[in-house]
């Protein structure tokens, strides 16, 4: 995998674009949580050469404090694939990408050939609420992203430290470890705040009956974060759509089955 | 040196197992806990106890602005601080203050301190807070990543709308008027004196100096705990040249009593509701992602300054607390000592008391009120009367100065 920076906007954003794989392009938008889908993505270029941008606040993009709203973010992507010169080509995005990826196949449908929306943010059924995952304890959170509690991934959520944080002593530094992934993970969960918060509806379903090319949803049968019922509004809402629930899988589907996920969008993609 | 009166207008009637059975005292606190029938008791108490801290020589009084949360029952301080400017003469009212991020638009914080301003005969300090992270975005959904942008956006428009003479337009990110050109306007020329409460955010510190605010740390952990963050504002202070104390203040808990074991007797069991059910805040609400900057946390600051967010922590004892220093207290004379001492350690100029604390009944903080105003603010007053150099530039200019009254111990 490489990974470039690309200048957007006359350098006011920096974005870091990690690209790996060859064949047609593919461009694949993070969600809350983007470090574990190496494995994922890696199957995924087995067929694509796959371009996956870091939001700003995550990884290595810059210019986050220039970002008001989430409709800031939609035209700075729209400034990145133009600056990349990216046109028809399928969009797959998880979680708050997926949220992003509707979005931009709502502006610019022309853009995109497919769409691929794995456990999307971006609507609200009030009865059956996506989870305010900024605000429950680390072990609700590790369940509502992960099936398997015993996981590496599910395991570094569940322990990690909410509020009380260790006194770093200068001297020795001790303690300085656990600011260093507080920190990080302190700037990618104000970025998704900053879209989310406090509910993470901002217009779309007024949108998406313009995304009409054929859509692919993806959901874990216990996904926590966003309820598969979520993928039956998408449906509702979408002209030409099919749904896939993953068992055994909660909202890090694509993390927790990567071979299954892979599979079924390459299948998707290909017909 | 001046001394003021600090209310939070406690809800003293949450249960015994309170603690137990609810997860946080803020932010989805049931409202079934909530009697309007004491709230009657509770606010009036409230005012008297306000009025009365001020008839026996508090300096000022204060209050404050919390949302749905029975630590303190103001979500209006505005409203308690316009009876005082009524009921009360000459003392400053110090209203600590209003988070001016979530009125959409600011101007109403701007219109309404004029108003009180007006009413009180120039005794007003305008507090602007950023709120806690319960208050902000939890009670009133702001967004964590922008707060402190529009918290800056909001007080320049403010001190703008006070001090320029003619209507203006002004195009914010988040506010945009056409027209501004506030009636009333602020008494005080050309504004009331701004206090920034802080929480231990150490952007805060730099932006007090340079807009030449004054820096008010509240917290609960304590001087001993509250050193390290009023080093680190003195610390860029004096980088910029600052070092008059009364640039600063800080809040105190005290409770003063014939003997130790009388002033436990009597105070230690509302002490105890206090740190343990009305800080009792589900650490999830205490730090919204964002709400925290990201130098904050660099600054291995947290650990210090985390005074909400202590359900599931262990429940503290009087004993406890008057070892860490979060309460002071003791006979007039041992609390005097002792407080001189934090006022000359912190280099502050400003000291707010809380002695309304807790589930504290109306007589008894009465009684504490009356004798830390009468027995042991006069010994404090003088402190920095030595000093002729340090001038308060941050007192309503309405209000009462006491200064050179006090009496030397």
């Amino acid at each position: 995998m490489s990974s470039r920076i690309v200048d957007v906007n006359g350098g006011q954003f920096q974005i870091d674009v990690s690209e790996t794989g060859s064949g047609d392009p593919l461009l694949y938008l993070h969600g809350i949580a983007g470090k574990q889908e190496g494995e994922f993505i890696a199957k995924l270029a087995a067929s694509h050469r796959v371009i996956a941008p870091w939001i700003p606040g995550f990884g290595g993009s810059t210019g986050s404090e220039e970002i008001a709203d989430f409709h800031d973010l939609i035209y700075l992507y729209l400034d990145l694939l133009d600056e990349l010169d990216l046109r028809d080509l399928p969009i797959v995005g998880h979680s708050l990408g997926g949220m992003l990826a509707a979005e931009l196949a709502a502006v610019q449908p022309d853009r995109f050939s497919k769409v691929v929306l794995i456990g999307a943010l971006g609507l609200w059924d009030q009865d059956n609420q996506v989870m305010d995952f900024f605000t429950v304890p680390p072990s609700e959170f590790a369940e509502a992203m992960y099936a398997d509690q015993k996981s590496e991934a599910a395991l570094d959520i569940a322990t990690t430290p909410q509020s009380r944080l260790p006194e770093v002593d200068p001297e020795t530094d001790e303690g300085k470890e656990v600011i260093d992934y507080y920190v990080e993970r302190a700037k990618s969960m104000s970025t998704a705040a900053k879209y989310l918060w406090p509910i993470p509806n901002k217009g779309l379903s007024k949108r998406l009956h313009r995304v009409t090319q054929p859509t692919l949803l993806v959901w874990g049968d216990s996904d926590g974060i966003c309820p598969p019922v979520y993928a039956d509004h998408f449906g509702a809402a979408l002209s030409d759509s099919s749904k896939q629930i993953v068992a055994g899988a909660a909202h890090m589907v694509h993390v927790e089955k990567p071979g299954e996920v892979s599979a079924s969008i390459n299948q998707f993609l290909s017909s | 040196m001046k001394l003021e009166f600090f209310h939070l207008a406690p809800y003293r009637g949450l249960p015994e197992d309170f603690r137990e059975k609810h997860r946080s005292v803020w932010v989805d606190v049931p409202s079934h806990l909530f009697d309007a029938k004491l709230a009657n008791q509770y606010y009036n108490e409230t005012l008297d106890e306000l009025a009365y801290a001020g008839e026996m020589g508090f300096d000022g009084i204060c209050v404050n602005e919390h949302h749905q949360n029975a630590y303190g029952i103001m979500p209006s301080p505005n409203l308690m601080a316009s009876v005082m400017a009524r009921q009360s003469k000459d003392v400053a009212i110090i209203v600590m203050g209003n988070s001016i991020a979530l009125y959409d638009p600011p101007i109403r914080v701007a219109e309404e301190f004029a108003m009180l301003d007006c009413i009180s005969g120039g005794r007003l300090v305008a507090g602007f807070p950023v709120g806690t992270s319960m208050d902000t975005t939890y009670a009133y959904g702001a967004n964590p990543s922008t707060i402190r942008e529009k918290y800056a956006e909001a007080e320049d428009l403010i001190i703008k709308a006070w001090t320029e003479e003619e209507m203006f337009s002004f195009d914010g990110k988040y506010t945009q008027l056409r027209y501004v050109n506030i009636w009333p306007r602020p008494m005080q020329d050309p504004h009331p004196p701004v206090w920034v409460p802080g929480a231990g955010s150490i952007e805060t510190w730099q932006h007090c100096i340079d807009k030449d605010f004054m820096y008010a740390y509240l917290s609960y952990s304590g001087f001993k705990r509250g050193k390290t963050v009023m080093d680190g504002f003195w610390k860029v202070a004096n980088a910029a040249g600052h070092d008059n104390p009364y640039q600063a203040g800080f809040l105190q808990l005290v409770c003063v009593g014939d003997s130790e074991s009388e002033v436990k007797e009597t105070y230690g069991p509302h002490i105890e509701y206090f740190f343990n059910k009305m800080l009792h805040v589900y650490p999830g609400f205490s730090d919204s992602p964002g709400y925290r900057t990201i130098d904050t946390i660099k600054a291995g600051l947290m650990a210090q300054t985390s005074t909400f967010g202590r359900a599931g922590s262990e429940e503290v004892t009087w004993d406890t607390l008057i070892e860490q220093g979060n309460v002071v207290a003791g006979t007039p004379s041992q609390v005097t000592e002792q407080l001189e001492s934090v006022v000359k350690d912190l280099h502050i100029g400003h000291l707010m008391i809380l002695n309304q604390i807790g589930s504290m009944p109306h007589e008894m903080a009465k009684e504490n009120i009356r004798r830390t105003a009468t027995e042991v603010v006069p010994n404090l007053r003088r402190i920095w009367n030595d000093k002729p150099e340090y001038v308060d530039k941050w007192w309503p200019s309405g209000a009462v100065v006491r200064e050179g009254e006090g009496v030397a111990s």
